[in-house]
């Protein structure tokens, strides 16, 4: 039979270890708070495993080749797939494989066939093409429906423009994407990081060349 | 010199102190219950437990969905993009405005493959960079849920294969057998459409085309074929004339071309420019319109007055000319000394004046003709050799083709975008009528009256989307461009006769209008442009043939009290075409300020004499008994003849049936929609024939009142700025000279606006931190002209489309909750025995000293490094201390979320601005979007901004060129200068909130002893 003081000191014990764990739980919580909104760390699947590393990284193609728009519009744009086969029209799949299936036509005594990867055939069959890039009969080319990464509220104008123009490089905000197999978002664009930056730049300038970054709300709020 | 406050400005009727009853108070600037009658209400009680149920489960699920990750959005690029097309940058193409027969001049902006926002083309020959208010809201018209979608055969989808293999089979038989075929169509102003109708008929043996109009310009064509031999509208030169007389026209709202008069007129005010060319207007007229409230010398008369008038100014002018004129008209007249003053101006400005009549009578349109003959204004200010429109000489087709129907002669007819059973006053009979054509083949883009009786709907296209081109006068021809693709499986109605036609050709809309100018245009430019100049369209023989002269026989004195019928286009709703447009319901009507609803406007007088008040329905019969009656709400009218019963035409359409759902759905909300079940009542029942023309007024009425009544929601006394009755001090006036205004005798004398000692000793009063705010940069400023504003609400619209400004309904402007950022507060003052009417556009004034910003306890609205007050809708958690807080009661609440489930009329949306939410406060932005765009264009260039690179919606659209918008900074631009005329004050100067939109005050054309400023 527990006494009176027992049942006390393991209820006290209990609640002990309640309590720590709870706020435990909490302090772990809190370091990976973010307030509603915060997209920071977000990095959906994409409907084409598109690699920034190989494409920006490992074959050096600039951002704007792809992302025209950052240059005359607001939003940098995601390109059209007529844009991906400006390259893969000809390049369509590892040289591997392309060469495995060489020697396999050899062996076979065949022509080879064109050989196009997996992911790249999702390109294809957007455009409703086959493999040796006729139009498929029966199929209705359908764009590619990319998981937006980097997304801010409606009530937010950004024009990326604006500051392509002035040489804000892509990084800045958008972190090193040429590192990245699948693109995250890096920074948590919210709004005291944005005018950060504004204030930091028109004392530093950037690149050596003064600017005047607006501080007015209505620079983004209208 | 006097105090300008001897000079009593007043709203309305209530507010007009006549010396016994005390300024009523003007209540809350937010009301929760309509000041109308017919607002009484129980109140909705909230007991503390409801409260704080409520209050749990709003801070629960504002819990729960902060918790939530945002929704996953997705970006979907185009399959090959188009090479002009990046998204998010506008593209913008010059066309010609299609929502009237006016052919103004308009760049479409195109942002992501949708047409969002038409402006005024500055280039253009006739518009010169303006664009009214019936025209910037026709962007939504191609994104209205009810057009149709594909064609339809009898009611049900069909192809166009089969619609046009089925129609060619049966026109193909009537080719050969002879067979009656009819197309009516509304005015034709495009030559290729012309050529393709008569191309089209040419083929059948029996073929005839009907044009009408409910508004037609067939008197002045009928008028001008026997003075001149040419079945023509002049094109009319306003900034030419030095004194332009009107007689019922109301040239600067709704006549013919108003977006070119105002600019033409308007030329001719610029009071800072030129005092010694400022021109002389008077204006005789009926009912009250924008124009009379412009005039310098404005004459109320009744209809049956006008012969009488035009013959006796005739006459007079023929003695000078020593012309014979049959007739000397009354000179026992109580106008007669203003006839005789006027004829003397006139005839001291022979070649430089302008006399232009809006009756629908042959016989008066010929007088008004002699007038400017003899005054030598043919070849001056009117120009006939390239007319404004050629057109028929008379309304009887449509009736004549009415017949042919009854008598089952007509086996096929087609129906080009016209609803003769809404606008014709006998529509029943052409509903019986049109069944008894073998064939019926309607051109409409959606199901009305007319459309729903033919076995083929063959939708066309909208405007936007389709080629075409317009006559425009002045040897000026507009082109059309379609500045995006059809959404739907329409199809332009010049293919569509195109195919229909004996070759069978099928030739493309684009190829047609190419055909029709060959070599006479360039066309690339012509398309860049839209417009062209043409070699002469045509030379007339201008010789003017006294021998058709004749004094108008049946002028005469009203007889007796009979009260007298006139019929009128809306500023916003002209005939009715627009009806389906839920922004020009919402705007509120330039002279009344009553919005959706029409009304029979009774003068003060009469209204005394019968009983009637505002909001009584009334039952309004034709005397000769032969048209049904109407029954419409009654509207007492300062400034309107006694004699007359004015009721607006183009309402109780049924298009308008969809309103039902307009504004936001709550407990206590009201319809939208009059018991009919449609937004007011259509008049155009009481149009009557005579003498060949369709008439708009002149009939006799008798008006009885029901014991019904019906609120007519009305923003003349919201957002009133007065001193609150608690405050005022005794022998203090609680209202305060916002609007000022001098004559044009005095400016010249003085160079400045009357002194109106109550703000003088105001003006400088200093600032507690003078350096805080520099404006180092640029510091944008407006000024705005009342000398030349109309009060035409184009400036209303365009804001309402560029700053996605959302339709509350009904109700809600009931509830004084209408969301306009920029409103027109619209005075009346008494001068000489007659009422004036002056107009002020009020926005946001982004005083440098302001009051909202003080007191907003979240900071959402703040101010800008370049004197902007700024909102922030996402800060704003809708404490609405702001809006008590501004003098001026510029600033407006979203009380609910208003409707946005209609995702086509969405397309229409700007997306550069938020769409605000429920419980934030907006107003003017100065359309800042429009400033940031122009900066970072200027920062990728590296140069500043310059003056005129930015134009505000408001601006852009103003016919009259009133609003300037600049940075004050800059000494050279156009608004520094404007702010240095001695004309320039700012409302509420003495409260040294520092606004920064200004005002140019009022200028007439009166002599010395007319000075307003100088009686009393």
């Amino acid at each position: 039979m527990l006494t009176r003081d027992s049942k006390l000191q393991t209820l006290t014990v209990v609640l002990l270890i309640g309590a720590v764990f709870s706020l435990a739980t909490l302090v772990a919580r809190l370091g990976a708070f973010h307030i509603p909104g915060n997209q920071q760390g977000y990095a959906p699947e994409q409907p084409i495993a598109f690699s920034h590393r190989l494409h920006a990284g490992e074959l050096l193609i600039d951002c704007k080749y792809c992302h025209s728009g950052a240059e005359t519009s607001r939003h940098a744009g995601i390109p059209a797939t007529s844009v991906c086969m400006n390259c893969h029209s000809i390049v369509t799949d590892t040289l591997g494989s392309i060469r495995a299936e060489d020697e396999l036509a050899k062996e076979e005594k065949r022509t080879a066939r064109r050989m196009v990867s997996g992911e790249l055939q999702k390109i294809y069959d957007s455009l409703a093409l086959d493999e040796e890039m006729k139009t498929k009969p029966g199929k209705v080319p359908k764009p590619i429906e990319w998981i937006k990464v980097h997304n801010l509220p409606d009530f937010v104008y950004f024009n990326h423009s604006a500051h392509v123009s002035m040489n804000v490089a892509c990084d800045r905000c958008h972190g090193a994407v040429e590192t990245m197999e699948r693109v995250r978002q890096v920074e948590d664009l919210s709004m005291g990081w944005c005018v950060n930056c504004h204030r930091t730049v028109n004392h530093t300038g950037i690149a050596g060349t003064p600017v005047d970054a607006s501080l007015d709300c209505a620079a983004c709020h209208y | 010199m006097s105090d300008n406050s001897s000079k009593e400005y007043w709203k309305s009727l209530e507010r007009r102190s006549d010396g016994v009853r005390p300024l009523p108070v003007a209540g809350d600037e937010f009301a929760s219950v309509p000041d109308a009658p017919g607002g009484e209400r129980k109140g909705v009680e909230l007991r503390r437990r409801d409260f704080l149920a409520a209050a749990g489960f709003v801070l629960g699920s504002a819990t729960l969905s902060g918790c939530a990750r945002a929704p996953v959005e997705k970006a979907i690029p185009y399959l090959v993009a188009p090479e002009t097309i990046v998204p998010g940058r506008a593209t913008y193409y010059a066309s010609t405005c299609g929502a009237c027969s006016a052919g103004c001049g308009m760049v479409v902006k195109n942002r992501d493959g949708r047409a969002i926002k038409v402006e005024g083309n500055a280039e253009h020959p006739v518009s010169h960079g303006g664009l009214c208010a019936v025209g910037q809201a026709s962007v939504l018209g191609l994104y209205d849920s009810h057009r149709l979608e594909h064609p339809l055969q009898d009611g049900q989808e069909a192809t166009w294969e089969v619609v046009d293999s089925e129609v060619t089979h049966r026109f193909d038989a009537m080719r050969k057998s002879g067979a009656a075929v009819r197309l009516l169509t509304g005015t034709v102003t495009s030559p290729t459409k012309r050529r393709v109708i008569q191309a089209f008929l040419k083929s059948f043996p029996n073929a005839k085309h009907i044009e009408y109009a409910m508004l037609s310009t067939s008197a002045i064509c009928g008028a001008h074929r026997k003075t001149h031999g040419q079945s023509v509208v002049p094109r009319y030169s306003f900034d030419k004339a030095a004194v332009i007389v009107g007689f019922d026209a109301d040239f600067l709202g709704t006549w013919l071309s108003p977006v070119a008069f105002t600019a033409g007129w308007s030329k001719g005010r610029r009071a800072d420019v030129d005092t010694k060319n400022f021109s002389y207007h008077a204006q005789f007229e009926s009912r009250l319109t924008v124009t009379g409230g412009k005039a310098d010398r404005r004459v109320a008369i009744a209809p049956a007055q006008l012969g009488s008038v035009m013959n006796r100014l005739a006459s007079l002018l023929a003695t000078r000319a020593g012309v014979a004129f049959g007739a000397t008209g009354d000179d026992t007249d109580v106008h007669a000394p203003v006839i005789e003053g006027l004829a003397a101006r006139l005839w001291h400005a022979r070649g430089k004046s302008l006399v232009v009549c809006g009756s629908q009578d042959v016989a008066t349109q010929i007088v008004c003709n002699f007038i400017n003959h003899m005054l030598g204004n043919y070849g001056a200010t009117l120009d006939i050799a390239r007319p404004f429109a050629e057109g028929e000489a008379s309304d009887t087709g449509a009736q004549e083709l009415l017949r042919e129907l009854q008598s089952g002669s007509v086996d096929a007819l087609i129906i080009d975008n016209v609803d003769p059973v809404y606008d014709l006053p006998n529509g029943a009979e052409f509903e019986a009528a049109i069944k008894q054509a073998g064939l019926v083949v309607s051109v409409a883009d959606r199901i009305n009256d007319t459309s729903k009786l033919a076995t083929y709907v063959c939708p066309d296209h909208h405007y936007l989307e389709s080629w075409g081109d317009v006559t425009l006068g002045g040897g000026f021809v507009g082109f059309q461009q379609p500045v995006m693709r059809a959404l739907f499986d329409t199809r332009s109605v010049l293919e569509s006769l195109s195919i229909w036609s004996a070759s069978g050709s099928h030739k493309s809309d684009q190829a047609l209008v190419r055909e029709t100018w060959g070599d006479q245009v360039a066309w690339n430019m012509a398309i860049h442009d839209g417009f062209a100049r043409i070699s002469e369209l045509r030379v007339a023989s201008a010789t003017f043939r006294n021998a058709a002269v004749k004094p108008i026989v049946d002028a005469g004195r009203p007889s007796g009290q009979e009260l007298a019928l006139v019929l009128y286009p809306k500023v916003a709703m002209r005939d009715g075409r627009h009806a389906s447009n839920p922004w020009l319901h919402e705007m509120p009507d330039p002279i009344t300020k009553v919005v959706w609803d029409n009304y029979a406007s009774i003068a003060e007088d009469t209204a005394g004499k019968l009983g009637i008040e505002t909001g009584d329905v009334v039952r309004v019969t034709l005397a000769d008994g032969k048209s049904p009656a109407i029954e419409l709400p009654a509207l007492v009218q300062p400034a309107q003849h006694d004699q007359v019963v004015a009721i607006a035409l183009g309402y109780g359409h049924p298009e308008s049936a969809r309103f039902k759902q307009v504004g936001p759905a709550w407990l206590e909300g009201k319809p939208t929609l009059g018991d009919n079940g449609l937004v007011g009542t259509n008049a155009a029942k009481l149009l009557t024939y005579r003498d060949g023309t369709l008439r708009l007024s002149g009939e006799h009425v008798s008006i009885a009142k029901t014991n019904r009544t019906h609120s007519l929601a009305c923003t003349q006394d919201y957002h009133n700025i007065e001193i609150p009755a608690s405050l005022v001090l005794p022998g203090m006036d609680r209202r305060r000279p916002m609007i000022q205004e001098t004559t044009l005798a005095a400016y010249e004398r003085d160079g400045t606006l009357p002194s109106h000692g109550y703000d003088a000793h105001h003006k400088d009063l200093g600032d507690l931190w003078p350096d805080d705010h520099k404006y180092e940069g640029y510091h944008w400023g407006m000024a705005i002209d009342l000398t030349t504003c109309t009060g035409c609400s184009a400036c209303v619209v365009s804001c309402q489309v560029e700053n996605n400004v959302p339709v509350v309904g009904r109700d809600e402007v009931a509830r004084k909750r209408i969301m306009h950022w920029l409103r027109i507060d619209r005075y009346y003052s008494d001068s000489e025995g007659t009422t004036d009417i002056l107009h002020q556009p009020v926005m946001c004034q982004h005083c440098d000293n302001a009051p909202c910003e003080t007191v907003c306890p979240v900071l959402a609205t703040a101010h800008s490094e370049e004197g902007l007050n700024m909102q922030t809708y996402n800060r704003c958690v809708g404490t609405r201390y702001c809006a008590n807080n501004c003098p001026y009661k510029v600033r407006r609440f979203n009380w609910f979320d208003y409707a946005h489930e209609d995702t086509l009329a969405n397309m229409a949306l700007n997306p550069d601005i938020t769409v605000r939410t429920r419980g934030v406060m907006e107003k003017c932005s100065l359309c800042v979007q429009r400033i940031e765009e122009a900066r970072i264009e200027a920062k990728k260039q590296g140069i500043p901004i310059a003056d005129g690179d930015i134009k505000t919606a408001c601006q852009q659209s103003c016919p009259a060129g009133s609003i300037v918008f600049g940075d004050m900074n800059d000494p050279k631009s156009a608004v520094s200068k404007l702010i240095k005329s001695g004309r320039h004050y700012r409302m509420l100067e003495e409260t040294n909130v520092k606004p920064s939109v200004g005002y140019l005050g009022l200028v007439r054309n009166r002599d010395e002893n007319e000075d307003p400023t100088h009686h009393g």
